[in-house]
């Protein structure tokens, strides 16, 4: 008898069992998937920001060529200068446009004239940046503004540490949920069918004959809630992949990447066989004594 | 498969069910074991199938020495074994075309042989269109020829049949004795049968194996 025919015999005839378990299983792999989604959006964030100049000092309107050239030279000057580039307001605007091109209600009124000249600067060695922030914040006259993206990215870096943190926290939880799941809807199916098991081995079942159906079955609930787990998130990442992008521009948090979402369902399914089978292993040995 | 008991003792707790029981059966022997209820009738079949351990001696199936525990050597000894329990014992929510198939899947039957196996035995039994049927959708007498045919369908080197008359009328009880003993002349089949029929053993004159209260008499 077709081993996978007894395991699908056993799933038919307690439907609800199979179904709790299936269930808890999809919404472990929902979550995976979900957290997955969002650790890689929050990384693209991240590296948007980190591939950013660290420093950029606006300049105040009107400034002529040697007091920019001068400031440029005094930059010059720090060591552990990686790059110096001069964003002039013709060259902002044109930054502005590509950055709004979508919305042109927010393109229309605006001149080169409003926007400010700036410096991009980015560093070797960011000790430099403090000095660099330090120094400018006092010359009024010719700074206007200054953004030093270090607070942005630490504040960042704390956000994404935290998220990473509780998501692994609950995935975590969810799987040990998941996983007693299964071992004791297996030990209710193993009880329901004690008779069954008996008999089979009162006519020479061997001990793997008699765990195999169960053994499969925990299996089965992996590939089923890994591969459902999956598709339910991706179809959620994929609906609102527009909003999210929209929010969180120019960066691109939802990435339809299909290298990356084949690989998260692989290790999905991989994960899911596993956990199936090492649940109902546990399920089979605490339940079927030999 | 010869079948020897070597000085068996069984206890459970402070009760002796079997004591001092030394026999021997040859391949091919039709054997009836009879005493009154309590007698150690069913204990000693349960031995045989080592579905209980002797609590001292030796009990060889063939070459295989029981009491040494080996799994692979009971499970194998298990397949060459045909069993028609008292309370026949068929899984209740498979047909009994897929109790029979279990049992010929366990042994490793060849798989495009198996259907023409279940054939068969269902028609050696005479079950004929009851193979669709679950236990429960069956009488007293058929389901002992399920049973039966379950046994049978391995081709087993022996039958153990406990108290198998005892659920039937004197037509079934006499139409499945005759089956078994044409099992045993025709295929070689050792049979052991407990028994409480003094009738059918008298007019069979086989070999009886009596128990009085554990003991051999």
């Amino acid at each position: 008898m077709n081993p996978l025919k007894t395991t699908w015999h056993h799933i038919r005839r307690s439907p609800f069992q199979s179904l709790i378990a299936a269930i808890v299983m999809v919404l472990s792999f929902f979550f995976i998937s979900l957290f997955a989604i969002i650790n890689s959006g929050l990384s693209s964030v991240l590296s948007y920001f980190e591939t950013k100049p660290e420093i950029t000092l606006f300049l105040k309107d009107g400034l002529d060529k040697t007091t920019v050239e001068n400031i440029q030279k005094d930059l010059s000057s720090y060591q552990s200068i990686k790059e110096i580039t001069f964003v002039s307001k013709e060259k902002a605007l044109s930054i502005y446009k590509e950055q709004n091109k979508d919305n042109p209600l927010l393109t229309e009124m605006v001149t080169a004239s409003i926007l400010p000249a700036s410096f991009e600067i980015t560093v070797t060695n960011p000790q430099i940046l403090e000095e660099i922030y330090q120094n400018y914040s006092t010359k009024t006259t010719v700074i206007d503004e200054i953004i030093y993206q270090k607070d942005i990215i630490q504040s960042l870096l704390d956000w994404t540490s935290a998220t990473r943190k509780i998501g692994i926290a609950i995935i975590l939880i969810i799987s040990l949920i998941s996983f007693l799941t299964i071992v004791t809807i297996i030990g209710m199916k193993i009880t329901n069918r004690k008779d069954e098991i008996k008999i089979s081995r009162l006519i020479g079942a061997s001990n793997f004959y008699v765990k195999k159906p169960f053994l499969l079955e925990g299996i089965i609930y992996g590939i089923v809630g890994s591969t459902l787990g999956f598709l339910f998130s991706f179809l959620i990442a994929l609906i609102s992949q527009k909003s999210i992008n929209s929010f969180f521009q120019p960066v691109v948090f939802i990435d339809l990447n299909i290298n990356f979402y084949l690989i998260l369902l692989v290790a999905e399914i991989f994960i899911g066989t596993f956990l199936g089978f090492f649940a109902s292993w546990i399920g089979v040995k605490r339940y079927i004594k030999y | 498969m010869k079948i020897v008991f070597d000085q068996v003792d069984k206890k459970f707790g402070i009760v002796n069910a079997l004591k001092d029981i030394s026999f021997e059966i040859d391949q091919g022997e039709f054997v009836f074991i009879t005493g009154n209820s309590g007698a150690g009738k069913s204990t000693l079949l349960k031995l045989i199938l080592n579905q209980l351990k002797p609590s001292s001696g030796k009990i060889l199936l063939g070459d295989v020495d029981l009491s040494l525990g080996n799994k692979d050597d009971i499970n194998n000894t298990r397949r060459k074994i045909g069993v028609v329990f008292q309370d026949y014992q068929l899984i209740s929510d498979k047909t009994i075309e897929e109790n029979i198939a279990l049992i010929l899947d366990i042994v490793n039957y060849p798989k495009e042989k198996i259907q023409s196996r279940i054939d068969q035995v269902i028609k050696e039994v005479n079950l004929g269109t009851r193979r669709f049927l679950f236990p429960s959708q069956l009488a007293g007498g058929e389901l002992q020829r399920a049973a039966l045919a379950r046994a049978l369908a391995i081709e087993p080197e022996v039958i153990l049949a406990d108290e198998p008359t005892g659920n039937l009328d004197p037509e079934n009880s006499w139409n499945l004795v005759k089956l078994l003993k044409e099992i045993n002349q025709k295929n070689n089949t050792t049979i052991i049968m407990t028994t409480h029929n003094n009738d059918i053993v008298e007019s069979m004159g086989k070999r009886v194996i009596k128990l009085k209260e554990g003991e051999l008499v």
